[in-house]
């Protein structure tokens, strides 16, 4: 299971100006498996996630999804293989000009030809997985936090995606809440048997979800492991994550 | 030099702008042309845009046929010109003022809106959000918003002229007796193609800027909430600006095509 | 779903609108200009079209028929207009009629104006026909005109005031002829003279004529004088000259009746005479003459009495006068 990968890093440099952000970074997220990535606020997390999916352009190096080098496929290319990747963005970026069966149905329809009533089967099974199927016909903006990042999950995982990037999920939100949250990103995995990269700096939840954990520190991949072997590292970096 | 420094930087930033803009635009026709076509957004901004603007347009328009009636009425009368008051006002709102003062409506109206929408949408990473669940998020919003605005200025501009008519022959039938009829048929003896078609040809011009401004500033807005301010801002006060350089323009070839 | 479809509906609905008002636009400009049904193009020959432009609308009898299609030079001195004119109209107006250019009410644009002309029976129009045209005063023509018509009128009428004003202060012939009333005696003086001098010319040119008949030509004085013939001759030139002066003093004082008369009925050539005042002392001087010549005249004849040649014929006649007298009783 774990021996087939779904993304392969080798060697990524990036950087904004003189500052380097990713300097020789590698990574490789095995099919079933939920990696943590874990580092500082502005250590390149989420500069690598945008690289990860062709948000952004890298310097060097490498990124293979699903055994395809997205700097090297065609835009058609690379938005097909897009259906294959669940995004949970930080802040949930539901489109707040659209109703929650609108968020739902809009990938839905871009690339699925399926019949009306089987695409409003979908969302409404989609809202009951992450349980709020009262919320069909509301707004985002008359939502709670934890309610978007909940329909922002539903959404992202409505294309049934191979692999699923969650860009620190338990951000900005109650422990309780955050909690549900990590459950319900079990729950998902368990049930479609996908692959997560988790971006977080939530030591609860890293312990709770990881199967395997990769700090990034100065623009590296500083160490992989399990959570019990970081946590037990006597590397006053790595500690001073886990305090 | 420190003064100078700061103009120069002001200059620059405002050629980066430009140049922006124009690529900007160049990537608007190459996405115009390329498959797929978003329709269903289409007709939604073409709703957005037309059906919700019809009441400030109509509004607008019908106060403008009034006011510009009634002031116009004293200076005519002292000429005892009052019969050439439906030829006068015609003219003039069909070649110029209808077009514009609409079209700046719009500017306020449609320009703020796609400039805060996009520039919002940018700020929450839902554009983001929308090209990596696999949707060209610029063909989507930007090309959708552009021709949008294209298509339904015209047709704004073209009722607001009618209700600003309407307006105006209320206040001539209130007040010089002239009837409905009269005052349709010496709007339409005194009208020219010349005076409608490169009128309304003006008013596609005009959409596209409203469209094109509104959707650049939005797209390209600075992080955070202010940014989001500041692109609806500078995308009406760009474009209103813009509006008169293109008038002018039109203004200027109509003069050399058919005089 | 069903939002949308309804959203669909009102933008469907709105761009309907805007299309009708647009086509509606475009049908009543067009149809002004005769882009829509049949119509013929017909032209017409000007030396000047005063600013007319294509899209000018032509009228017959008024009506709008038609618009100015183009303008074009022929040559350096006639400019063809050729007009598009609806099928309709073109079956009503007949070839024989006359295109004239005018101004649409003084600040107007231009008009071409098809008139209707009653003088020839004639087909009607079909496409191509030239009508004749008349060419018309332009606006600015009129108005000059005008000016110096007004100009002339506002002169004219200064000159009557002041005239007027002289006449009713009794100036010139015609003031002193309406006011003055000696000159009007004078005038009815002179010609009730002039009618009784006449009239004894007349009674004394008989009596000598009567004389030289009785006069006894071979035995007295008077008859060796007046067969001498150089004294004959001057004599009857001298009656022959009186006679002459009589009838042109007759002439004279009917035309000073006649005169007289047209001054009382106050109409005639008086104008003639306005203001003239040499003319006036011409005729005081010419009536006094007249009264001068009378009153020799009557001198002469009383001269001729008592002349040694008449004195015997006189006496005669006196003598005669009381034999008859004495015979009679």
């Amino acid at each position: 299971m774990k021996n087939q990968p779904v993304i392969e890093i080798k060697n990524l440099y990036k950087s904004f100006g003189q500052t380097r952000v990713l300097n020789d970074f590698n990574l490789t997220l095995f099919k079933g498996e939920n990696l943590v990535l874990m580092g500082k606020s502005g250590s390149g997390k989420s500069v690598l996630i945008k690289c990860l999916v062709g948000l952004m352009d890298f310097d060097k190096g490498s990124i293979k999804v699903l055994g395809k080098d997205i700097s090297n496929i065609k835009q058609s290319e690379l938005d097909e293989l897009r259906t294959d990747i669940g995004f949970l963005f930080q802040g949930s970026a539901l489109y707040d000009s659209m109703t929650v069966r609108e968020n739902l149905e809009f990938p839905l329809r871009r690339h699925q030809n399926d019949s009306e009533s089987k695409t409003k089967a979908r969302v409404e099974e989609a809202l009951e997985n992450v349980g709020l199927p009262q919320t069909i016909d509301l707004m985002p903006a008359e939502l709670s936090g934890g309610m978007q990042r909940r329909i922002a999950l539903a959404r992202a995982l409505i294309l049934k995606p191979k692999i699923i990037i969650y860009d620190e999920p338990t951000t900005g939100l109650d422990p309780i809440t955050a909690k549900e949250i990590i459950l319900l990103m079990m729950n998902i995995q368990k049930k479609y048997a996908t692959s997560s990269l988790i971006i977080t700096h939530d030591v609860d939840c890293a312990r709770v979800i990881s199967n395997r954990m990769i700090l990034l520190l100065d623009g590296k991949d500083y160490i992989q492991g399990t959570f019990n072997e970081l946590a037990l590292s006597e590397d006053p970096k790595i500690k001073a994550f886990f305090k | 030099m420190k003064f100078l420094s700061s103009h120069q930087s002001g200059f620059i930033s405002f050629f980066n702008e430009i140049g922006d803009m124009g690529n900007f635009t160049g990537r608007y026709f190459r996405e115009l042309f390329s498959k797929p076509f978003e329709f269903r957004e289409f007709l939604n901004q073409c709703y957005q845009m037309g059906n919700k603007s019809l009441l400030l347009v109509g509004v607008t328009g019908f106060i403008l046929g009034l006011v510009f009636t009634l002031q116009s009425r004293p200076t005519l009368m002292e000429f005892g010109a009052v019969s050439w008051m439906p030829s006068m006002i015609s003219i003039s709102i069909v070649r110029e003022i209808g077009p514009v003062i609409i079209a700046l409506i719009c500017a306020g109206r449609i320009g703020s809106s796609i400039g805060a929408e996009l520039g919002s949408m940018k700020v929450t990473e839902q554009i983001d959000a929308m090209e990596v669940s696999g949707t060209n998020p610029f063909k989507y919003l930007v090309v959708t918003r552009i021709l949008a605005a294209t298509c339904m200025l015209p047709l704004l501009v073209i009722i607001g002229d009618f209700v600003a008519l309407v307006g105006s022959a209320i206040i001539e039938n209130a007040k010089g007796d002239v009837s409905f009829t009269l005052y349709f048929n010496q709007v339409f003896e005194a009208l020219e193609f010349t005076d409608l078609i490169p009128a309304t040809l003006k008013t596609f011009f005009f959409g596209f800027a409203i469209g094109l401004v509104g959707c650049f500033k939005g797209y390209n807005s600075n992080k955070g909430t202010a940014g989001v301010g500041k692109a609806s801002n500078s995308a009406v006060v760009f474009t209103s600006m813009l509006l008169f350089v293109l008038d002018f323009i039109a203004v200027f070839i109509t003069d050399i095509f058919y005089s | 779903m069903k939002s949308n479809s309804g959203n669909n509906l009102k933008l469907g609905l709105l761009i309907m609108v805007g299309l009708i008002i647009f086509t509606l636009g475009v049908y009543f400009i067009g149809k002004k200009q005769n882009l829509f049904g049949d119509s013929i193009t017909i032209s017409s020959v000007f030396k000047n079209v005063n600013g007319l432009q294509p899209g000018n609308n032509v009228r017959y009898s008024g009506v709008n028929v038609g618009t100015v299609k183009e303008i074009k030079f022929l040559n350096d001195t006639a400019i063809c207009v050729n007009m598009l004119i609806s099928q309709e109209s073109g079956n009503l107006i007949k070839y024989s009629s006359v295109a004239t250019i005018n101004s649409d009410g003084l600040v107007g644009s231009m008009v071409l104006n098809i008139l209707p002309t009653d003088k020839f029976p004639s087909r009607r129009l079909k496409e191509g026909d030239t009508l004749y045209s008349l060419s018309q005063v332009a606006t600015t023509d009129m108005l000059n005109t005008l000016n110096k018509t007004n100009e002339n009128a506002a002169l004219l009428t200064e000159d009557l005031i002041k005239i007027t004003n002289s006449i009713n202060a009794g100036e010139g012939v015609l003031g002193k002829l309406l006011k003055d009333e000696t000159l009007a005696k004078n005038i009815q003086e002179s010609a009730a003279n002039l009618n009784f001098t006449t009239r004894s010319a007349k009674s004394g040119l008989t009596k000598l004529n009567d004389l030289l008949n009785s006069v006894d030509y071979e035995n007295s004085i008077v008859g060796l004088l007046l067969s001498d013939s150089t004294a004959q001759e001057n004599l009857k030139t001298t009656i022959q000259d009186l006679q002459a002066s009589s009838s042109q003093i007759n002439k004279l004082s009917a035309n000073l009746e006649e005169f007289s008369n047209s001054l009382n009925s106050e109409k005639g050539a008086l104008n003639l005479v306005v203001k003239d005042t040499t003319f006036v002392n011409h005729l005081d001087q010419s009536i006094r003459n007249i009264e001068e010549a009378t009153h020799r005249f009557n001198e002469n004849m009383e001269a001729l009495k008592h002349n040694i040649l008449f004195r015997g014929y006189f006496r005669k006649l006196e003598r005669k006068k009381a034999r008859q007298e004495n015979g009679n009783k």
